[in-house]
Order: structure tokens, then sequence, then C-alpha cells
């Protein structure tokens, strides 16, 4: 059972990776989350994408939403912004390519390309 | 569409921080004695004015550039009326917006309540300043999140950080799970 002093712990562990990580630029990844984005399913898509990157143990992702870019089409939507690289957007995201997202372009740097929409 | 209401809250909310909100709460009411679930967000954002109130209900309205539609709170009203519901917003420009949305319990039409703690988790990424206050209501038994209490305990690490919200996902799972008695239906019917 989860409590709330259970969480301290768990602070703690974070607080040392983040001495670690002092100073280091972060990777950003966003989940658009207007109204289509979550009806098709942007909710799921991010929680995915917050259990692959704690399960890869990735430091250094910043993870947000923003809202609706005007797209619905192509919803859900995830951009990765890379330090110094150009942004990669991914269109009709699911739980499942979120997860691969999250390791082929954030663990081994490789884009997906079928997947970008421009 | 929105299968769950919880995806309804979470487009709710996601409208309260689009008009600026710092807090939110997020009411869920569950009364299956009484016939009856009722959800409320409450905010303190900029609010809507009344030319935009008297258009909420259309579809194709919408105060976003670029955007065609703005279909949030028509897809939430047809799902109140569906079931023969009520859904009621007030707003004051300045002050903050109330959306309260509710629905008889037992009704086939009733999309089901849905996932919650990811709803909730959903809304603080990238959002670790927001205040968002969490009740939940079931059969007059209440449990609370306020991430005030939550950052207080992080002392200074982002309450968005990802290994902290998949822990409260897991902390709202359960607690919501033991208010229902590990499956809500089951237990209205005891109770009945
Ligand atoms: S909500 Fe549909 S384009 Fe944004």
């Amino acid at each position: 059972m989860k409590s709330l002093a259970e969480l301290d712990k768990l602070r703690e562990k974070l607080q040392e990776e983040m001495r670690l990580r002092e100073g280091k630029e972060d990777v950003k990844v966003v989940v658009t989350m207007g109204t289509c984005g979550i009806a098709s399913g942007a909710r799921e898509v991010l929680t995915a994408i917050l259990e692959e990157i704690s399960k890869r143990g990735l430091k250094g992702v910043t993870v947000t939403q923003t809202g609706c870019a005007g797209l619905c089409h192509c919803e859900p939507l995830v951009e990765v912004e890379r330090p110094g690289r150009d942004k990669v957007t991914y269109g009709h995201v699911d739980e499942k390519k979120a997860r691969e997202i999250v390791v082929s372009h954030l663990v081994n740097g490789q884009i997906i390309k079928e997947w970008t929409i421009k | 569409m929105m299968e769950e209401l919880a995806h309804h809250i979470l487009d709710v909310a996601r409208n309260s921080l689009e008009a600026g909100a710092t807090r939110v709460e997020i009411t869920v009411e569950e009364d299956p004695t009484g016939d009856l679930l009722r959800f409320s967000v409450v905010d303190n954002g900029s609010g809507i004015p009344p030319y935009v109130q008297r258009q909420l209900a259309n579809p194709f309205f919408t105060t976003k550039s670029g955007k065609k539609v703005g279909l949030g709170l028509p897809f939430l009203q047809a799902a109140v009326e569906r079931c023969g519901g009520n859904l009621e917003i007030r707003s004051d420009v300045g002050r903050g917006t109330t959306v309260v949305a509710t629905f008889p319990y037992y009704c086939w039409d009733r999309p089901p309540l849905g996932d919650m703690p990811r709803t909730i988790v959903s809304l603080l990424v990238g959002n670790g300043h927001l205040d968002l206050c969490y009740r939940h209501i079931f059969n007059g038994q209440s449990f609370e999140l306020d991430t005030g209490e939550i950052r207080s305990r992080l002392k200074g690490i982002p309450l968005d950080t990802p290994e902290v919200l998949l822990w409260l996902r897991q902390y709202l799972a359960e607690n919501l799970n033991i208010l229902s008695g590990g499956g809500g239906y089951e237990v209205a019917r005891r109770a009945g």
C-alpha cells in the first residue's frame, strides 16, 4: 500500500540523481492535449511515455503537454526536441508507438521517420 | 469520441489550464445508492466572457485562432443529454469557471467513470506547479489529494518528474480502489 511517507524515500533517490545531472540540458517531449488529442488517446500516450522513461531509467527528459495544435486529423501528436537538433513531430501515436519512440529516439537517438509528420 | 467521463474531466480541466488557472479543484461524487454520479471542475482561470458562454453548446464555435471547431463542451453536453443528466457552467470573468456535470448512476448510456488516476497524472505533466485538489466521494466516504501537500514532501524535486507522477498514479489507484471497496457496482448492490 502506497503511503505518503513512502514518497520521502523516492524523493531522496531523485535528489541524488539530480545532483549527478547538474547543468546538463534536457531532452523535451511534448504531447498535444486538445480535445481531439484527448479523444484519440493523448492521455494514454502521455502515461505510456512516463512509464517507458521510468522503466528505462532515463534521466534528463522533460515531458510536457500543450493545447490544441490545429492538426486534429494527426492526433495524438508527440514532439521530441533534443538540445541542438531540429524538433521532430510524430503523428497518430498510440501507446505502443509512444514506447517505441522513447526507446528508438530517446535512448538510441534514432528518429522513426515513417511516423513523423512535417 | 470520449469513452470515459475521466476523458471529459481531463478535457474540461485542460480548458482551465488554457484559461490560465493556477488552482483547479476536481470533485467526483459517486453515489450509487442515490443513483447519482456528479463531477465538478472549479478553477481560478480567466473565466468565460458572456458572449462565449452563449455559444458553449455550439460545436462549431471556438475562440482559438487557427482552430475551426471547439468540440470539448458540446461532447460533454451530448453525453449528459443522452442520459437525461444536467450540465451547469458558471463563469465570472477574471475569477474563474465552475463546470458541474450530473448523471444518473444507473444509466446504460452513461460513459463509465474510467481511469481517474491517469487523468489526474496527465494534467500534472509539465504542470508541476499547478495547485490541484482532487476529491473523490464514494457512498459518502471520501478521499482527497492535494498537490500542495505532495510538493512540500518533495522538497524541491519537481512534482512532474516521471517517477513521482507514476508513484502518484499508483497511490491514487490504490486509494480509489479501497474507497470503492474494490468494485463499485458490487458494493452498491450489497449496501442497497
Ligand atoms: S482539438 Fe482538434 S485540432 Fe485541436
